[in-house]
């Protein structure tokens, strides 16, 4: 396969407009879908959260690379899945029911999507049955949950509990986040993973599928 | 001419600000009250008391300290009923010259909170920033529905039959953070605010924003070293306080200074209204990363 390091190097600048452009003419020329995602694109979201955790990017660097990512993406995904190709994991993610507070759990989604996981967004105002419901006979997945408030966070007791009850809670990993969430919390409510920011998300969640981070 | 005055709720004393979290998991009263006299003298009209998920208790007891030391009135800050009403039990409107205080927040998933007001009058922060579709509450996406919203919970505390007039409503469209917003929410708040003060029904009511809410997540300083976060702030409100916004969430010594219109953060701004989308967030990035 030919060099594609403009890839890697547009998505890394956010560049949406240039990563597809690039993209087509790689697919055109017969590129390998699931090379491109892992020898460029994955490498460039890791690179920007890098490059977020030591202050030299801020979140809306992390947009404009998520949203050049998923450009590209959507470019992949149909041959991806004709080659059977294997996403990282899978994460059902979701606000939690009674917040509607959707920034940080989207920042989220993109990072992971970015990382090479197929999300689930539920979207905002999301009831314990709908998290249970979504896993349904799925084995190994994430469940991510967010909260902005210190009244609805208490709900994701509720889901974890749910999982319980439906008896899939040891077929998942449950990982929250937002702003009033601490690790102390986290534990507490018997979730697998907490992360403070969307980057931190990405390293947690490859963790929790039993993956080594990208050094 | 005389710039419009903006009244500022001093946002020191919450949860979500590391200094004071860490004060309120020290269980340090002292230096919590200490913030309020600071913000006192730095001219807060209100000091805002969030205490995040601690025990209503504790909030009656940091009113009733605070007003031992100040007279300002205080903004009760909690989406949580409980908490809410321990702190407006606890106030004593005669420590604050007979100033009500003020609730913050009601928003349309929580109208029941109107129900304190026969516990305390108080003046009410109404988040019209998500309103009531069906059986589900989402977020609004334009200025009508912000518009919409505010009337409906102006509506909804008149119909509960206590004595709230207009100049007790506090509308709060949500400002949404410029780092994270593809969507256009800074025409949609603007408009909003455009909207409801213009309303001869709203006439009197006024209109607030979480100012600190529209800078974060950004760097606090510009590739050449200037400020990032200030001259946005200041910027937005060159727009907002002339279309009739009156109240801000902010740090008790922030004073509205309108920018000329030739400032950069200002035709940053209005870049960002001109082309909503990952448009205005590339714009804002040019502003802070000069490329």
């Amino acid at each position: 396969m030919g060099d594609y390091s403009e890839l890697y190097q547009a998505i890394l600048e956010g560049n949406a407009k240039k990563a597809k452009e690039i993209t087509e003419a790689a697919l055109a020329a017969g590129a390998d879908p699931s090379e491109l995602l892992s020898r460029y694109m994955i490498p460039a979201m890791d690179e920007v959260g890098k490059r977020f955790e030591c202050q030299e990017y801020f979140v809306p660097e992390l947009l404009i690379a998520g949203r050049a990512m998923k450009t590209a993406l959507e470019l992949l995904t149909p041959r991806l899945a004709a080659s059977g190709a294997k996403a990282a994991g899978k994460v059902i993610i979701g606000t939690v029911k009674g917040d509607l507070h959707d920034i940080g759990k989207n920042l989220v989604a993109s990072m992971l999507e970015g990382g090479g996981f197929q999300v689930t967004d539920l979207g905002v105002d999301v009831p314990a049955e709908k998290f249970v419901e979504a896993v349904g006979d799925q084995e190994g997945i994430i469940v991510a949950m967010s909260a902005l408030l210190t009244t609805t966070m208490v709900y994701m007791r509720e889901v974890i509990k749910a999982l319980e009850n439906a008896g899939i809670r040891n077929r998942v990993k449950v990982m929250v986040g937002g702003a009033p969430i601490t690790q102390q919390f986290a534990d507490q409510i018997g979730a697998d993973g907490y992360s403070d920011n969307a980057s931190g998300a990405v390293t947690l969640a490859r963790r929790l599928v039993g993956l080594a981070t990208a050094a | 001419m005389a710039a419009n005055r903006l009244m500022i709720i001093g946002e020191s004393i919450n949860d979500s600000v590391p200094r004071t979290h860490e004060m309120l998991e020290r269980g340090d009263l002292d230096s919590i009250v200490a913030l309020a006299q600071q913000q006192d003298r730095q001219g807060a009209d209100y000091i805002d008391v969030n205490i995040g998920p601690r025990p209503p208790e504790l909030m009656a007891e940091l009113v009733r300290r605070i007003q031992q030391l100040s007279q300002k009135p205080l903004s009760i800050d909690s989406p949580d009923p409980r908490i809410a009403e321990a702190g407006l039990r606890a106030y004593d409107p005669e420590r604050a010259g007979g100033q009500k205080p003020l609730l913050n927040s009601v928003s349309p998933l929580r109208t029941e909170m109107f129900r304190l007001w026969s516990i305390q009058p108080f003046r009410v922060i109404l988040l019209a920033s998500e309103k009531w579709e069906g059986d589900r509450c989402r977020p609004c996406r334009t200025a009508e529905e912000t518009y919409q919203a505010a009337r409906h919970l102006v509506e909804e505390a008149r119909s509960t039959g206590f004595a709230l007039s207009n100049d007790d409503f506090i509308i709060d469209p949500g400002l949404v953070p410029l780092a994270t917003d593809n969507e256009g929410h800074l025409g949609r708040v603007l408009e909003a605010i455009d909207r409801i003060h213009n309303d001869a029904d709203l006439t009197g009511v006024h209109l607030v924003v979480g100012l600190s809410n529209l800078t974060v997540m950004l760097p606090s300083k510009r590739a050449d070293g200037s400020p990032v976060k200030g001259p946005l702030q200041d910027a937005f409100l060159t727009k907002a306080v002339p279309s009739g916004l009156d109240m801000a969430v902010a740090a008790a010594g922030k004073k509205y200074r309108p920018l000329p219109a030739d400032h950069p953060a200002m035709t940053c701004l209005e870049d960002c209204l001109r082309q909503p989308g990952f448009d205005a967030i590339r714009r804002i990035r040019q502003f802070y990363a000069g490329r």
